[in-house]
């Protein structure tokens, strides 16, 4: 099967439900066969913005683009969007078989193309040996293969993946992410996937889109993303941010609870900021001159790592993890200590 | 004593009811229609006989159960549109639409099939306007036909169609649909391959609704019948009333019940079947 990938281009896609606005503006640019997530949490627009590629949904206003022609008059089928829905909606009175073929069957495919098609999809995840079963006598994990090759069946340029994994449990979760990634990187076939969960997004997605009240935040590779966070909601919805609020002063932050030497340069700016910081960031220091004033709170052993809730002296609470090898030393609750940032650490600034 | 035992005690006043006011009488129906003569002195299954053995009470047994077809099949064509229309209809429009729904359910069978006289009357509603559009030049008979029959226990029947069909239309899950339309499936091979399968548990719990109400009907039957049809519950009328013969009509009724069970019995088994597709 070589699906070749298509570029997918999202245009001022807008989109209202009455007065509120579910969509706002969005714009994107899908390379051929990349794994875009789209990532926020609920309510962000993101699961509509699916729809609207999918087709399923008109958008108010903006176009989209499947490998370059624009799609907005087609139905789903006939823009090439193959989506699978979040509880997978596999047809319950129809045998695998039958459910992986339905597409085939509706485009009129002849019988003898269509079993074979069926077959070669039922082998590409997997399930062959389940033709004759009812979605009902399937396991999640089942299902969703099912899902997949009844989506792949019909050829689509384009897969839409609605919340892929929400529904499975954590084992199976982590089986399934590599099976997706493995058929999409076979197929090489251009991919969308929804997802509220930021390790899925940051795990299995080429470039992340991190979208807030119907807004793309950012829309850059997984790393990006986490080093470098274009805006506050970034920095606190992926990973874990602690976040020092005073202001710049000759690259070193003015606060509150004392003077933080940034370990990296910062372009300077006027009036109040807020510094976001990773807790891996953070580093205990010996330097008077460098680190601000604190007392331990908690610490929480986890495996490798340590966590330390730490408080500094204006009460703002940040977290540090440091590893827990051979020659670390570790404090207890109680202990005061100078917290500081790791030489070359990014640190991302905002104005409040 | 465990709280099992204590539970079982909750379903003692309906078993109690039932037991009074159904199996009671049903078993002095049952007995009574075991006496071979009128005056209730021979028992014996004279009655039986002589039901299975007359071509006219053949006759009378086979319309019943064919009116009652009909009547369903009507409720059928009209009330799964109408359920369908329901269920994608706007919400502000899907409240009057219910209203009109169960609006006959709040009035009684009688006042409904009066209101059938009415407007199919040879001065009614149906036969004015087609004279006054010069259509016809003497009033047509529409009132005491079958089809008037099965037109009006269609109607009067037509909630219990309606609303198992929206319940079961309402069940299925509305990412199917999309799924089918994403598939490349038109909206009518997703009515045919999705959405009509999996409605059918609906769509069977209505027609055997409607199906039993509508041969057992006695007040519709026979006012838009007008006694020009005869069918099982006005035959038993006629005879336990004018004929004075209460185990020939208890017969009949015996008859009729273990006719109509039998359907719903039947029924029951393609529905529990579909269902079982359905749920899983």
């Amino acid at each position: 099967m070589t699906t070749r990938g298509v570029a997918l281009a999202l245009d001022a896609i807008t989109h209202r439900f009455g007065h509120t606005v579910a969509v706002d503006s969005v714009s994107l640019r899908v390379e051929p066969g990349e794994i875009v997530a789209l990532l926020g949490p609920s309510g962000c627009g993101k699961t509509t913005l699916l729809r609207i590629v999918a087709g399923l949904l008109r958008q108010s206003g903006g176009h989209v683009a499947v490998g370059g022609g624009i799609v907005d008059e087609l139905p789903p089928n006939e823009r090439g969007a193959g989506i699978v829905f979040q509880n997978y909606a596999l047809f319950p009175h129809m045998t695998v078989e039958r459910n992986v073929g339905y597409g085939l069957r509706a485009r009129g495919e002849p019988r003898a193309e269509m079993a074979k098609t069926v077959a070669r999809m039922l082998g590409l995840v997997r399930m062959d040996g389940y033709a004759s079963r009812l979605p009902r006598q399937l396991s999640g994990g089942q299902q969703q293969r099912v899902a997949l090759a009844r989506t792949l069946a019909v050829s689509p340029r384009v897969l839409l993946l609605d919340e892929p994994f929400g529904a499975l449990d954590k084992n199976l979760r982590l089986d399934m992410q590599i099976e997706v990634k493995r058929l999409q990187r076979e197929l090489d076939i251009t991919t969308i996937m929804v997802t509220h969960d930021q390790e899925e997004a940051l795990s299995l997605a080429d470039r992340v889109a991190v979208m807030n009240h119907g807004r793309v935040e950012q829309f850059a590779r997984p790393d990006e993303i986490y080093d470098r966070p274009a805006s506050l909601f970034v920095a606190t919805f992926v990973g874990t941010a602690s976040l020092l609020r005073g202001k710049l002063v000759d690259g070193a932050l003015e606060c509150a609870a004392g003077r933080l030497a940034l370990g990296s340069a910062v372009t300077p700016a006027a009036g109040a900021v807020v510094v976001a910081v990773r807790p891996e960031h953070f580093r205990f220091v010996d330097d008077l001159h460098a680190g601000l004033d604190a007392t331990i709170e908690l610490v929480l052993p986890l495996g490798p790592l340590v966590i330390y809730d730490v408080v500094l002296r204006d009460g703002t609470t940040v977290k540090v993890t440091t590893s827990r090898g051979a020659g670390v030393t570790s404090h207890a609750p109680g202990d005061t200590v100078r917290v500081g940032l790791a030489a070359g650490a990014p640190v991302a600034v905002f104005a409040e | 004593m465990t709280s099992r035992t204590r539970e079982w005690q909750l379903v003692l006043p309906l078993a109690l009811f039932f037991a009074l006011f159904v199996f009671a009488p049903l078993a002095l129906l049952g007995a009574v229609s075991f006496y071979n003569d009128p005056t209730m002195t021979t028992p014996g299954v004279a009655q039986y006989v002589k039901f299975v053995t007359d071509r006219f009470n053949m006759a009378v047994l086979g319309q019943t159960l064919w009116l009652g077809l009909l009547a369903t099949v009507v409720a059928l064509v009209v009330g799964y549109p109408l359920a369908y229309i329901y269920m994608v209809a706007p919400a502000a429009l899907q409240r009057v639409l219910m209203l009109v729904i169960v609006l006959p359910l709040l009035t009684s069978a009688v006042v409904r099939t009066f209101a059938w006289v009415v407007i199919l009357g040879r001065q009614g509603i149906v036969n004015t306007a087609l004279t006054a559009l010069g259509l016809v030049d003497t009033p047509v008979r529409l009132l005491y036909t079958p089809w008037a029959v099965v037109v009006a226990l269609a109607q009067i029947q037509l909630p219990l169609m309606v609303l198992p069909v929206i319940t079961a239309l309402g069940n299925i899950d509305p990412n199917l649909r999309h799924a089918s339309h994403a598939l490349g499936a038109g909206r009518w091979r997703t009515f045919v391959e999705v959405t009509l399968p999996l409605s059918a548990p609906g769509l069977l719990a209505g027609c055997l609704l409607v199906y039993a109400g509508s041969v057992s009907a006695f007040v519709t039957q026979t006012l838009v019948g007008g006694g020009q049809l005869m069918l099982m519950p006005q035959y038993m009328y006629q005879q336990a009333i004018q004929a004075n013969n209460y185990p020939f009509a208890a017969a009949v009724a015996m008859i009729l019940l273990v006719a109509v069970l039998a359907i719903v019995v039947m029924v029951n088994l393609v529905t529990r079947r579909t269902q079982s597709l359905v749920h899983g």
